[in-house]
């Protein structure tokens, strides 16, 4: 087990690496700086500028010093945008917005979608396996972009219920509809990949056996077959994750929850290029760690799994 | 043609000796289209696709004012007098600058469809050609390939793709090679997958024993016997190709005025909607589903219809 966990790291750094380094490039290809302003500076203050901030020097220091500055202390830099602020403090400052209702989608897609995919299989074709399937059908086509829009117009416009976006503290009302919005898709997608697994594991031998020696179906259910359905969903939880992650990002900005998403999309149209990266590495980091998380708890539910 | 699935259906049929050979003659195609023309809801799903193909290509004749005319008379009582109407020739309304909606969404569902046909286009080029060759030379070179799939697999795409954007420009070009660039790699996956199972075939060994070069088989050997599933696949990509476009339209990172897509247009439709312009978001939105669903289940015909796994 301690071998696959360091094969799985050995994997991780290199991948975030990459990811550094890609972005970098990127960023330092890109026409047009962060002290480009409708007023042109003097060539001697951007230069100044630039050397203040060591972007005159060769691509491969800056991107070694920017590695060793995270590395050694957590430092992404300061932001180009806002003026007092580094990139840590903006990531502070957004971060348990989203890390808050991103949590509570998270939770509410898999719980809901685990009980609603295990209750359309035990009544296989009847009128709520039906409703199940139907629900998920409908939610491939609405996405949280579109999704969201449609929840404020029924809540915020006509039953005015719920508020249309902001965050004040994280009160519950401000919540509900990002997680709504955020949690649907993904909640539909573990319905049904429940529903069909569980199909498959009610018609299995084991479960027969079970039948036959006269246990009640609600143990059958939660002693022997919940284990084999819950294998393929677990596998799904770490792209639900990338989703949300990513899904975060409309949210913040339809809800204007003052989130990291917020802060990215400002930063993206006003070039500030070490938040940017900053959010970029933070979410390809959490992403890298969700995904060795599942790994190992996939490897710990199914003794089948050798690694 | 597959010559697979012929060996197969014969090798089926040899094992259950006494068995009226039902399908007689047919290729693998024609049983496909068979199956496919029986599935009412991906033939409906055609039907409309086709419709919203003509409705982009036709619909600029249709409309009575072009996607980027002013109509001043609407200008400051777009709320009032801005509804959908076919007296004054704006059939699905007009937007909040007065410019006349149905234009808008013929060309932002003429954009839309295009990011989603190309985008699955360039990633079925490529990723099919990645997964074949990686898994048909296997070893070190499938082992170096694959990670390399599996390293850029663990970064959140959508993110990357808006850093793309933003350094070399929002254009329509750009949200096509970004796309492009990040959707093959699950292609990859799926055609390597397929390759390992077809390059121990006869008919490959066979290739080999004339001596055949591994280019030359893989491109007439073994790609022929992908396609059926490459098919499948890429048609369940164009939805989320659009779906990955509307998303970064709607953040305004997409494509720039005055192109539109149908992300842009719900993005704006949505934050017109408190002054009471629902139309602004519900066409826009109408298209959007509509695209989607048609996608999806024409793609769930297909699978049914060519992927031999879930029969």
């Amino acid at each position: 087990m301690i071998y696959y966990i360091a094969r799985r790291l050995a994997v991780a750094v290199p991948t975030l690496l990459v990811l550094i380094i890609v972005s970098y490039v990127l960023m330092y290809t890109a026409p047009g700086g962060p002290f480009d302003t409708e007023r042109t500076l003097p060539p001697e203050v951007m230069a100044n500028l630039q050397r203040k901030y060591g972007l005159d020097e060769p691509l491969v220091v800056q991107i070694w010093r920017y590695v060793v500055s995270i590395v050694t202390e957590f430092d992404f830099g300061p932001s180009f945008q806002y003026t007092d602020q580094t990139v840590n403090d903006v990531i502070r400052q957004g971060f348990p917005v989203t890390l808050t209702y991103g949590a509570w989608a998270f939770v509410v897609a898999v719980l809901a979608g685990v009980s609603l995919g295990i209750a359309a299989a035990i009544s296989h074709n009847s009128l709520l396996d039906y409703l199940c399937v139907g629900i998920s059908i409908g939610a491939q086509v609405l996405p949280n972009f579109v999704l969201a829009p449609l929840l404020t117009l029924v809540f915020t416009l006509w039953l005015a219920w719920l508020p249309g976006g902001g965050w004040q503290g994280g009160h519950w009302s401000y919540v509900i509809l990002p997680v709504i919005a955020l949690s649907t898709s993904f909640m539909a997608s573990i319905a049904r990949m429940t529903r069909s697994s569980m199909l498959e594991a009610l018609n299995a031998d084991f479960i027969r056996t079970a039948r036959a020696k006269g246990l009640p179906m609600r143990q059958i259910v939660v002693r022997h077959a919940l284990k084999p359905t819950m294998l393929p969903v677990i596998s799904y939880l770490g792209p639900t994750f990338v989703g949300m992650i990513t899904g975060s990002v409309v949210i913040d900005v339809f809800f204007a929850t003052g989130g990291i998403g917020q802060f990215f999309v400002n930063s993206a149209l006003n070039r500030d290029y070490p938040v940017i990266m900053g959010i970029t590495i933070l979410a390809g980091a959490l992403t890298i760690a969700f995904n060795l998380a599942v790994d190992l708890l996939y490897a710990w539910l199914d003794p089948r799994i050798r690694y | 043609m597959s010559p697979l699935l012929f060996g197969r259906r014969a090798i089926r049929s040899l094992a259950t000796p006494g068995a009226p050979d039902v399908s007689g003659g047919r290729s693998l195609w024609q049983d496909a289209r068979g199956r496919f023309l029986r599935n009412r809801a991906a033939v409906t799903s055609l039907a409309v696709l086709v419709l919203l193909v003509l409705f982009v290509l036709f619909g600029d004749i249709l409309a009575a004012w072009s996607n980027e005319e002013i109509d001043w008379a609407m200008l400051g009582n777009v709320a009032e007098e801005g509804g959908p109407s076919f007296a004054n020739g704006h059939y699905f309304g007009v937007d909040e600058l007065g410019r006349d909606l149905f234009a808008r969404t013929v060309q932002g569902t003429g954009i839309s469809l295009m990011v989603g046909v190309l985008g699955a286009l360039v990633s079925m080029v490529v990723g099919t050609l990645y997964g074949a060759v990686a898994g048909y030379l296997g070893g070190a070179v499938d082992n170096v390939m694959m990670r390399i799939v599996d390293v850029l697999m663990a970064i959140p795409y959508m993110f990357v793709l808006i850093v793309f954007m933003v350094v070399f420009g929002r254009s329509i070009l750009m949200l096509f090679v970004g796309i492009g660039l990040i959707s093959w790699l699950d292609m990859a996956r799926i055609a390597r997958g397929q390759t390992l199972s077809i390059k121990n075939r006869d008919f490959v060994e066979a290739a080999v024993a004339i001596g055949v070069g591994p280019g030359k088989i893989i491109l007439r050997h073994i790609i022929p016997n992908l396609l059926g599933v490459v098919v499948v696949y890429a048609t369940l990509l164009v939805p989320s190709m659009i779906i990955y476009e509307s998303f970064i339209s709607f953040l305004g990172l997409g494509v720039q005025e005055p192109d539109t897509s149908l992300g842009a247009l719900i993005s704006d439709g949505a934050g017109q909607m408190q002054y009471g312009t629902l139309w602004q978001l519900l066409f826009p939105l109408f298209f959007f589903v509509t695209t989607l669903f048609a996608f999806f289940f024409v793609g769930d015909g297909l699978r049914d219809a060519l992927d031999p796994k879930d029969r």
